[in-house]
């Protein structure tokens, strides 16, 4: 029921101190306001008039407002350790995102990497700001009641007492087939959230095959069949309420009738009887409070075990491995600039991402500013090998060695500032075009970002636009063709200083070949004095490539110059004619 | 009044989502009601009577049968309340279920009547999520707002009535507190606090959207070295919604203090008036005071929940706006959305249609023309490539020809017909394979008939076996029954257009849009694909849109589209043999 790792987070001790005391003094406060009422009630009862029962009226109100006011100090104090944790954990998750880079943001998704950043962490706070109270008063609040109530009416506090685990066993028993029941419920919740979706996106797919209305009424059947799923899920699920409901509401008649029959009898005055029956439902309240806030706590009690997993608390440890930090290469040899003469070289290099290989067995060398051609289908590791080289992914066995220094990663400070990364689609950020030329030299001035911009074939764009430089672009903003964004992201590694080494993933896959032609004549001069890599499956690069590295199932399966590899029959598949030309 | 307010009720005014709907279940709707307030009632009552109960008894009595009718009832309500309350809980969200099913009908008419563009319209991936929360926090909105509002009014109406038979003064003091926590409480809550919540909500977006895009250029981040610089990224922002948040707990917490020192007003009121109406003697009409004041204390749980329910309301009320921006189709009984997507059956010549567009101009309204007078003609059976830069006019054309679009001026026909008019009949005319292939998350058999709903199995199969996919098919678990897309079986991109094409095999229609078919394949598997394509749809009449040369030189006819022009048209033979661009182009695109 209470989370252990609540009591290891800072502060928590004190926390859970300050609940206890606050709990004992609303409790305390719950007996002032029983007594009081039944006091003047009962002088009342007896024919006195209202004036004899000003002073207990009074404190009645006092111990009623009371009873609020120190929830009010209850959750001011909680809410300051709630969010002082909470703030906390979102600085270390946004350093462990960082740090972690694109390996990590993969693995979670990038919508459910904001959400955990965001949403989740509100969760948490959330969680800790009333799993503590509930929980607190759920074990302080109905003993000290309990002990009360023992002393005006030892019947009534039996009943109380034996009422207290039954209702605790039900709840246990019944919140348990209806956590399963749930379980089963969010299954089909997610299929009907997915079905709707899924006819959405799909919508122009269906109107192409002019199915679309009866689209709506299959949505309709399906949410319907839902409803009816609910319902049945519902039953037993808002049974676990209605038990606890039942238990408070007979309890509390049963006390009722028994303190009527005694009363009666005279075995009992009216004065603790009528104490009885006003602080039963107090007896009540924290369970009541403590099961409707059950399921907003689970949340945040899932969250927070999500959260530590990816901040690396009890991390998976293959996952552990897969996004090493680069921190952890701090002490590593400082990779100096790229020479002329410098050399990387792998050694029986390998990566796989959860037990499956997506490069194995890689050796291969690269020096000078040569430039690298990287072949192979769809699938066979070429963005794999471009990452590593680029030192975003880092390899799970063999080594690497950089004019002389074996190193376990190419993921280290003084090798990326060295590397320019260009993929399929660059990202643009959603920020000014000049924070997006400048990002990995925010100090560029503004006769270098000209250079670029002439360089890269952007001059007239920037021209174009309404604020020229200061436009935003990206996301919100003004967007990019595909073209235009391939050409920003050269021009961030023409303004990038120190520069040697640019990484390519298939820049122009997706671009039309005339826009590809374009980019071509800006592209080649730029690669001269470089480590290049350009990994791609568009064959007139490979002519202007010193060597190629030919992949397939990620393993390299030919090596060398672009006239001696287009000989072997391994080679074929990559030339749109290649069938043919087997066939002839 | 406050200005939210004030935009609230306009809302609601012109609301044309959630309010049609109200009445469908009326009866479900006003049990969910009667037993909210039934509730309500019997916790009441059962304190009510229960106080009665040991009154009486405390003037001891001869016969215990003398308080009977108080020990039944406190026996009733005891045994009723948690009954009711179970059954109030069924009902409602029995009644909520039903109308999000009628609201997730409309949203998807909604976008339905967008057609073939909504794809292309900006509405996707996480907005669309967002529409279809809407639908949710609009069910939130009844079950947490709306039943408690309509419930405590009832209850509060029931006070007043009841304090009215005693007397005018009574019911006048009953009713200012009634309307103190009813109305005016939650007011003054929204005022101050809903103002807060929506500009945390926007703060919370804005940052959602930084969040996201650092995300997604988290590579360029880890590659720039610039640590200190995305940290105070991902922190921007956070200091403000900070303090919004801080400011509305503090409110909230002022709040329930001064609505429980109302609260203890009201009770002690309540007394007063008892011990007035009541009081004097030992017993006997006194009994009354302790029923009475026992009784008010459950009904302080269904007023205390107003505010909160108001500040919540206010919250799902941009859901509710969101819907109502979107546009509203048409409503018919048959569920014929407003262009009529019924076929009509008009007699089309499927067998052998010639495609004729005369000088077509086509431009998005406010916008420079798109297609500027372009003339062609397609014999039956032509396979015609589209070739151009992005943005020169191709996918508007191919929106033009199946008649999603209405040419500025000139004529599009096919078969003699002109394209818009086909309406719902487009289907039986065109054919349409996409960049990308949509694949429901449903089984094989379900993907392929959307294409021809009255299919076999056997003609299912023998349209796999056509496009090359009898292999797979025999791979899959469960044949066509298995469902795509679930536990790990995905398709590749070459399996997914293959399938594309089975379905436009299934469709059966004498004119194939391709449009950009293979983007994304790598050469091998686009040329196997493209291959297959032309083979199957031999006898059709096709228009592939391209970007590159890849199967062009299989085609009968090539034409260059240049800012809504036509530049260049021809046999590719004979263009590559005239043309030095395209001959240029080719080369590029062999390598060799």
């Amino acid at each position: 029921m209470f989370d252990k790792r609540l009591f290891t987070l800072p502060g928590a001790k004190s926390a859970i101190a300050w609940c206890i005391a606050t709990s004992l003094l609303l409790a305390a406060f719950m007996v002032g306001q029983a007594a009081t009422l039944a006091w003047a009630l009962t002088l009342l009862w007896e024919g006195n008039t209202l004036s004899d029962v000003a002073a207990e009226l009074g404190a009645f109100a006092l111990c009623f407002i009371g009873k609020q006011a120190v929830s009010t100090i209850q959750a001011k104090q909680l809410e300051l350790f709630a969010a002082a944790r909470t703030e906390e954990f979102r600085q270390q998750l946004a350093k462990r995102l960082y740090e972690g880079g694109s390996p990590l943001t993969q693995r979670l998704g990038t919508g459910a990497a904001s959400t955990l950043c965001l949403d989740g962490i509100d969760n948490i706070e959330q969680y800790l700001s009333t799993a503590l109270p509930r929980t607190v008063a759920l074990v302080t609040v109905p003993f000290v009641l309990l002990a009360v109530i023992v002393f005006q009416d030892w019947v009534s506090a039996l009943i109380a007492l034996l009422v207290f685990p039954a209702i605790i066993l039900q709840m246990v028993l019944i919140g348990s087939t209806a956590q399963e029941e749930a379980g089963k419920q969010h299954r089909e919740y997610q299929r009907l959230a997915n079905h709707f979706i899924d006819s959405l996106r799909g919508i122009d797919t269906l109107k192409y095959f002019g199915r679309s209305n009866e689209q709506a009424d299959r949505v309709y059947e399906t949410s319907e069949q839902f409803r009816i799923a609910t319902m049945k899920t519902l039953r037993t699920a808002t049974l676990s309420g209605a038990v606890l409901d039942a238990f408070s509401t007979i309890s509390l008649a049963a006390v009722a009738v028994m303190l009527g029959f005694r009363l009666v009898d005279g075995s009992i005055a009216l004065l603790p009887a009528l104490f009885v029956l006003v602080i039963m439902p107090d007896y009540f309240r924290p369970i009541r409070e403590f099961a409707s806030d059950y399921h907003a706590t689970l949340n945040g009690k899932n969250t927070l075990t999500q959260v530590l997993e990816v901040l690396g608390g009890s991390a998976g440890t293959e996952a552990k491995k897969e996004d090493r930090t680069p921190e952890l290469q701090v002490d590593a040899p400082k990779l100096e600039p790229w020479q002329e003469r410098s050399v990387l070289t792998f050694e029986h290099i390998g990566l796989s991402y959860e037990g499956e290989a997506a490069l194995e067995d890689v050796s291969c060398s690269f020096g000078g500013f040569r430039k690298y051609g990287i072949v192979g289908p769809s699938g066979c590791g070429k963005t794999t090998l471009a990452q590593l080289l680029a030192g975003v992914l880092q390899p799970t066995q063999g080594s690497i060695v950089v004019n002389d220094h074996a190193i376990e990663t190419l993921s280290m400070p003084s090798w990326r500032k060295q590397v320019a990364y260009l993929p399929q689609s660059p990202h643009i950020f959603s920020t000014t075009l000049r924070n997006n030329l400048t990002f990995y030299q925010p100090d560029a001035t503004e006769a270098e970002i000209a250079h670029a911009l002439e360089l890269v074939g952007l001059t007239s764009l920037v021209a174009e636009l309404p604020e020229g430089l200061d436009t935003v672009v990206g996301e919100g903003g003004r967007s990019l063709s595909g073209g235009q964004s391939q050409r920003v992201a050269l021009a961030r590694a023409v303004l990038h200083r120190t520069c040697r080494v640019l990484v390519f993933d298939e820049p122009t896959a997706h671009l039309d070949i005339e826009t590809e032609w374009e980019l071509e004549q800006r592209m080649l001069p730029l690669m001269e004095d470089k480590l290049v890599f350009f990994a791609t499956h568009r064959l007139h690069w490979l002519s202007e490539m010193d060597e190629v590295l030919l992949l397939e199932d990620g393993q390299v399966r030919g090596f060398g110059s672009f006239e001696s590899l287009s000989k072997e029959d391994s080679f074929a598949y990559l030339s749109s004619r290649g069938k043919e030309g087997g066939d002839e | 009044m406050n200005s939210s307010l004030k935009e609230t009720i306009a809302l609601l005014k012109r609301d044309a989502w959630v309010k049609p709907y109200l009445g469908r279940y009326r009866k479900i709707l006003s049990l969910a009601l009667v037993l909210g307030c039934c509730t309500v009632l019997f916790a009441a009552g059962l304190m009510f009577t229960s106080g009665w109960l040991i009154a009486g008894s405390a003037e001891m009595p001869y016969s215990v049968l003398m308080l009977g009718t108080p020990l039944l009832c406190v026996r009733v309500f005891g045994v009723g309340k948690p009954i009711l309350h179970y059954c109030e809980r069924l009902a409602s969200h029995d009644w909520v279920l039903r109308f999000t099913s009628n609201l997730r009908k409309q949203l998807y008419r909604s976008f339905d009547a967008e057609g073939v563009f909504f794809r292309a319209s900006h509405r996707l991936g996480d907005a669309l999520g967002l529409l279809a929360e809407d639908v949710e926090h609009i069910q939130n909105l009844y079950l947490r707002c709306v039943f408690p509002t309509a419930i405590a009014l009832a209850a509060g109406v029931g006070l007043c009535v009841l304090f009215g038979c005693f007397s005018p003064l009574a019911c006048l003091v009953c009713f200012v507190f009634v309307s103190l926590e009813l109305f005016v409480v939650p007011a003054v809550s929204v005022s101050i606090n809903g103002k807060r919540q929506s500009m945390a909500k926007e703060l919370a977006a804005k940052r959602y959207a930084t969040y996201a895009d650092n995300i997604l250029g988290i590579t360029d981040w880890t590659l720039s070295g610039r640590k200190a610089d995305f940290l105070t990224q991902c922190e921007n922002g956070q200091e403000d919604l900070n303090r919004l948040k801080a400011q509305a707990h503090a409110f909230d917490r002022k709040r329930d203090l001064a609505q429980q020192a109302i609260f203890a007003c009201a009770i002690i009121a309540l007394i007063c008036w008892a011990a007035i109406t009541f009081g004097g003697m030992r017993g006997g009409q006194a009994n009354w005071i302790l029923a009475f004041a026992l009784g008010a204390f459950p009904l302080i749980d269904a007023f205390a929940v107003m505010p909160v329910a108001a500040t919540q309301a206010q919250g799902h009320f941009d859901s509710i706006a969101r819907l109502n921006d979107l546009s509203l189709p048409v409503e018919g009984e048959t569920g014929t959305s407003p262009e009529s997507e019924h076929a009509q059956n008009i007699n089309l010549d499927l067998k052998h249609p010639v495609v004729e567009l005369k000088n077509v101009e086509f431009a998005y309204p406010g916008q420079s023309p798109t297609i500027c007078g372009i003339s062609l003609s397609l014999s039956p059976g032509q396979h015609l490539a589209l070739l151009g830069k992005s943005g020169s006019g191709k996918t508007t054309l191919a929106h033009l020809l199946r008649g999603d679009l209405t040419p500025t001026s000139g004529s599009i026909t096919a078969g003699g017909l002109p394209c818009s008019e086909l309406g719902g009949d487009a289907p039986r005319m065109f054919g349409v394979c996409q960049q990308a292939t949509y694949l429901f998350n449903d089984t094989l058999r379900n993907n392929l008939l959307i294409a021809k709903p009255q299919a076999s199995d056997g003609e299912l199969e023998r349209a796999l076996e056509r496009v090359g996919l009898k292999k797979l098919l025999a791979r899959l678990p469960k044949g066509l029954d298995t469902v795509l897309d679930e536990a790990g079986l995905r398709f590749s991109g070459g399996e997914r257009h293959r399938v594309a094409l089975a379905r436009i095999l299934l469709q059966d229609a004498p004119i194939v849009i391709l449009d950009e078919p293979t983007v994304s394949l790598d050469p091998r598997t686009e040329h196997e694909v493209l291959d297959t394509m032309f083979e199957v749809l031999a006898g059709k009449t096709v228009v592939l849109i391209t970007h590159h040369l890849q199967g062009v030189s299989d085609m009968d006819r090539v034409l260059f589209l240049e800012n809504g022009r036509i530049v260049l048209d021809g046999a590719p033979e004979e263009l590559e043999r005239s043309n030095q661009h395209y001959r240029a182009l080719l080369e590029l695109e062999q390598g060799f």
